[in-house]
């Protein structure tokens, strides 16, 4: 009985092997000023497959270069730090790339973006097709 | 018999007591103000470089109350995030109360020159002071208010800066008042905002 338990736990334990079906929305990227080459970009990726998955990387259109970012602060100082391992995008799970915490840190962009413009990131994740996602250019102090 | 239960029910008693002596002791108030600073020493007369290029100084400031963030212009979430926050609650004052003045100072100098750090600040539809110096005038300041930062290097090439997140308040005498903490509820630190402006 107990071996029996064990298993049940070490199998709850492990990812979820289904087919992850994801839903992506709320995108947008912080508007710039001339001269500024770096932005973030923010939106919600929802999990809505049986099973696990992971985005694995971000890209921007070249030369603006994308990273999957994490910033936190902790003891009254910030810290941003590149997610080396992509982030975990359970089942049935929406996750919220937002201000403050996780995000899509955009740099060595050519050109400042200014509201309405829209730019493109490509998701890549670990089981599902990689996906092109339009990110419409949000007001400066949002 | 009737002893021990006496004795039992003093210890009940005496029990209640310094139960209640810890739940209603007043709350130590943790201090907020950036460490090995003694209070009355933090901020005091600076000079660093305004977004025109020409010295800007807390002269240039005098009778007015202040915020100040330390951040920088390639920072692309937290600083906005702080800096915008700021504006809002500076929306959120009263008619009575005395607008405090926002400045931005970068604790990355090599990469943010006078043009930089005034376009940054030009991001909040709200007038928000972008500040610069040299690195010996930018070291200064920051050990004046207390202020961390360190480099660290990205996959791009590049690289970010850790740093202080805090916001540091000062009232109109340029006396240093309180700080705000991220992580603080806007009732919270509208309240400090509000002694500063009084």
């Amino acid at each position: 009985m107990r071996r029996f338990l064990l298993a049940t736990l070490l199998l709850a334990s492990c990812s979820k092997s289904g087919a992850p079906d994801l839903q992506i929305s709320d995108a947008w990227a912080r508007e710039t000023v001339a001269g500024q080459t770096a932005t973030a970009a923010y939106m919600t990726i929802d999990n809505r497959g049986p099973g696990d998955e992971r985005l694995t990387g971000v890209q921007a259109a070249a030369p603006a270069k994308a990273m999957l970012h994490a910033s936190e602060s902790s003891g009254g100082v910030s810290r941003m730090r590149e997610m080396g391992a992509g982030l975990a995008l359970p089942s049935r799970t929406a996750m919220q790339l937002k201000h403050g915490s996780t995000h899509v840190m955009i740099t060595g962009l050519a050109g400042p973006l200014r509201e309405g413009d829209t730019m493109k990131l490509r998701l890549t994740f670990d089981k599902s097709a990689p996906r092109d996602v339009d990110v419409p250019v949000g007001a400066r102090g949002r | 018999m009737q002893r021990i239960r006496i004795v039992l029910w003093l210890l009940v008693a005496l029990a209640m007591a310094a139960f209640a002596f810890l739940m209603l002791r007043p709350v130590q108030e943790t201090p907020t103000q950036p460490e090995s600073l003694a209070l009355s020493s933090i901020g005091g007369p600076f000079t660093l470089t305004g977004s025109d290029g020409k010295p800007f100084s807390n002269a240039s400031i005098a009778g007015k109350p202040y915020a100040i963030f330390f951040g920088f212009t390639n920072c692309p979430d937290v600083c906005p995030l702080t800096l915008g926050r700021m504006v809002k609650l500076r929306n959120a004052l009263q008619a009575g109360d005395r607008p405090f003045e926002i400045l931005f100072v970068t604790v990355d100098p090599e990469r943010d020159g006078p043009a930089e750090v005034g376009k940054y600040a030009e991001l909040f539809d709200s007038p928000v002071t972008g500040l610069t110096g040299s690195s010996a005038q930018i070291e200064k300041v920051k050990k004046q208010f207390g202020i961390f930062s360190q480099k660290v290097p990205d996959s791009s090439g590049g690289y970010s800066v850790d740093h202080t997140s805090t916001v540091l308040l000062f009232d109109r005498k340029g006396d240093f008042s309180g700080t705000i903490a991220p992580e603080e509820a806007d009732s919270a630190a509208l309240a400090k905002l509000k002694q500063i402006s009084a």
